[in-house]
């Protein structure tokens, strides 16, 4: 029982200190900017961005795809982790869950800002036509962000019933809340059979729909016949993307969480070690991915995407092309594949250079192409040629980003980040596996 | 008495500045009208002027729109207004003669005709006179050697007599641009005839062509044009998918396969998830 109520005691959430409020703010403050940049962009229209005729998608659909691709580790750690019984899982499960509504979110509400008339957005679904991608796309976001929900929820009843009688003396302004939250749970064997029912339900359901929203997005470009998007890889590779920067996001934010929640005794260095492990899977499946996207066209592509290929390899988008590839793929790999690799400290620094390069991949899928047309780009002002986002866009889009760190920041400061029930429970297994064996 | 002087006085300052500025304004330089006519005649068809209408303002050509153009047939001293026109916005417009009897020619059987805009707040009075002489392309298919040739005389009207050597183009109509066919110049020998091949495998919808002779442009003749219509093209098989349910098609056209799955998969998911969101409700009253 001493043990019970000292696990309590280390996973309910904790007030912020110094640094928790700093952080906070700063987010804040990038996104009122972030607002105040897209009610200007409301007002004047797209005229603010760099986007023109020709780079009509710009960094608002790269960081669309990035928060699409980031939502994926949800469904790998979740549910394919628990579909190979991988119960070293447990301490990073609610962090995933975290990450992937916060991304996912976020997405849709970045398609949004990308649409500059979110008034019409009703007319998508007016309008839909089943033959459009983008009518896949916006069936497909709204389904993942209800099963997102349900996903983190599920398994988080129990243990707002817990922080419920927690935090009954403590602040009775929160308990009231989790208690509505924990909908009357008192752990009866019928709620645990729905519970435990559903759970297994959305396990099985995250698997295909995670992959229809990664295949979704793949299809949005690979069913045009546009250099460089104009590939039967692209659903698979997308996927495979997705894995990497899904780790590399989750392995970052459970570095922080450990450090400022001091919970090194319940997220160890062998979870690092897993989740290195499963990083240099995802990483080593992406860059084969990549083999097969960029090596391939360098044979067999018309004179089209051989400049398209010359752009990436050696041309204006070198210098991103070989970060990516080099830092956010293949260093990694190497870094990991040592034990000392998948310490906690390398592995953070890892994972950060793995995000920032997924975020940089998705905007060389999306840039360099639409600055290749079909027809020579003639007869338009010489700065339509080129795409570099404008203050606006980057305000815009690092508003997104804060505003999704912020999200896990708040879920992260409100829920338990390690489930205490499961986690309970399972102790109380070992110790039973233990007595038995002894 | 002074006062009223001086309201004189005002007055008849006002009137003198509106009278100055009102004679500047009618002054202020207008813009030539330049006119271009071109004389059409189909054989067995309608005759008819093209009239284009210019002008250069501030050195850029532009079209002169909603003009009158009155046109005028000239002939032995007399002048006729045989009826008028108006430009489209493109400056364009086409004055068709109905009847062929209502133009006379010269005692030199040439037809005289003028095109007169009597001028406007904007543009200066423009006159066009052009003249020409009846003549006629007789056309037809003929087939030697299972091979189709296009054959053609063209005569001078007023004295029946053929006229050589001049250039003849022989096309096929397109849905835009003509596609010629034969020579690059097909000139009309001492008979007035010229006699062109007529490549196998030109399509056209049933297999039906129509070929046109046409005198282009000509200084004396202007245009003249003979349609020949034979059904000798290959017939061009319509292969439009507007009715079928297709991947470019519109909602309504959806593929019933693109229909059904992805309806199966939506009900399918959002029927689990709202079981899943009643299962909420079921943890709540258990």
């Amino acid at each position: 029982m001493k043990n019970y109520d000292k696990l309590i005691s280390d996973l309910v959430p904790k007030k912020f200190g110094k640094l928790g409020v700093i952080w906070t703010s700063s987010l804040l403050v990038i996104i009122i900017i972030g607002i105040v940049a897209y009610i200007d962009q409301l007002i004047k229209g797209q005229v603010v961005t760099n986007m023109r005729d020709y780079a009509l998608w710009g960094i608002y659909i790269s960081n669309f795809v990035f928060f699409v691709a980031t939502s994926f580790v949800g469904s790998v750690t979740v549910a394919i982790l628990r579909l190979t019984h991988n119960e070293w899982r447990t301490p990073i499960v609610r962090i995933a869950e975290i990450i992937t509504l916060a991304a996912i979110v976020m997405a849709g509400i970045t398609i949004m800002i990308d649409m500059a008339r979110p008034d019409r957005l009703l007319n998508l679904f007016i309008h839909a036509r089943l033959q459009s991608p983008i009518t896949w796309d916006v069936i497909i976001i709204p389904t993942s962000i209800a099963i997102s929900f349900l996903l983190l929820y599920f398994p988080l009843i129990p243990d707002l019933a817990i922080l419920k009688d927690h935090f009954k003396d403590e602040s009775p302004f929160l308990s009231k809340w989790y208690g509505k939250l924990s909908l009357n749970w008192t752990g009866s064997k019928a709620q645990k059979a729905i519970q435990t029912k559903s759970i297994q339900i959305i396990a099985l359901m995250i698997i295909p729909i995670s992959l229809i929203l990664q295949t979704v997005d793949a299809w949005l470009f690979s069913t045009t016949y546009r250099i460089g998007w104009d590939s039967t890889n692209m659903g698979a590779y997308f996927i495979s993307g997705a894995f990497v920067a899904g780790i590399g996001a989750l392995i970052t934010v459970i570095y922080v969480v450990r450090r400022v929640y001091k919970l090194e005794n319940y997220i160890t260095e062998f979870h690092f070690d897993k989740l290195g492990k499963l990083l240099v899977l995802a990483c080593l499946t992406y860059l084969y991915f990549n083999i097969n996207e960029y090596l391939i066209p360098v044979f067999t592509a018309k004179k089209g995407e051989l400049e398209h290929l010359d752009v990436l390899f050696t041309g204006h988008y070198a210098f991103l092309f070989w970060f990516v590839i080099i830092g956010g793929l293949i260093i990694p790999s190497i870094v990991l594949l040592f034990k000392k690799g998948r310490k906690p400290l390398p592995m953070f620094i890892i994972g950060l250079v793995v995000v920032i390069a997924s975020w940089w991949k998705r905007y060389l899928i999306v840039t360099p192409t639409l600055l290749h047309p079909f027809m020579p780009i003639q007869g338009v002002p010489e700065s339509w040629h080129h795409y570099f986002p404008s203050i606006h866009e980057w305000l815009i889009t690092l508003a997104t980003l804060a505003m999704a760190l912020l999200i896990i920041t708040m879920l992260v400061r409100y829920l338990p980040v390690i489930p205490i029930q499961k986690t309970a429970d399972e102790q109380e297994l070992l110790k039973n596996v233990k007595n038995t064996k002894s | 008495m002074k006062n009223q002087l001086n309201i004189r006085h005002f007055f008849l300052v006002l009137l003198s500045v509106f009278c100055i500025s009102s004679n500047f304004a009618q002054k202020t330089k207008k813009s030539k009208v330049r006119l271009k006519a071109q004389y059409v005649k189909i054989m067995n068809g309608e005759i008819y002027f093209d009239i284009k209408a210019s002008s250069k303002v501030k050195k850029k050509n532009v079209d002169v729109a909603n003009i009158e153009i009155a046109v005028y047939n000239e002939f032995d001293d007399e002048k006729v207004k045989i009826g008028k026109t108006v430009t489209n916005m493109k400056g364009e417009s086409r004055f068709v003669i109905k009847n062929r009897n209502s133009i006379k020619a010269d005692s030199t059987n040439i037809y005289e005709i003028s095109f007169s805009f009597k001028g406007n707040d904007t543009y200066k009075k423009a006159k066009k006179s052009i003249s020409f002489k009846d003549a006629s392309i007789e056309a037809k298919l003929i087939t030697k050697d299972s091979i189709n040739y296009i054959t053609a005389t063209l005569l001078d009207k007023s004295t029946g007599n053929p006229i050589s050597d001049e250039s003849l183009d022989v096309q096929v109509k397109r849905l835009f641009k003509p596609l010629k066919i034969g020579e690059e110049f097909n000139n009309t020998d001492e008979n007035g005839t010229i006699l062109v091949l007529i490549e196998e495998g030109i399509p056209g919808v049933d297999g039906n062509l129509t070929f046109e002779v046409v005198l282009n442009d000509n200084d004396d003749f202007g245009t003249v044009k003979a349609i020949v219509k034979a059904p000798i093209g290959v017939p061009i098989v319509d292969e439009s998918t507007y009715d079928q349910r297709t991947m470019w098609s519109p909602r309504n056209k959806t593929p019933l396969f693109l229909l059904i799955f992805p309806n199966i998969l939506i009900v399918g998911i959002w029927g689990l998830i709202i079981y899943l969101i009643a299962n909420l409700f079921k943890i709540t009253k258990s």
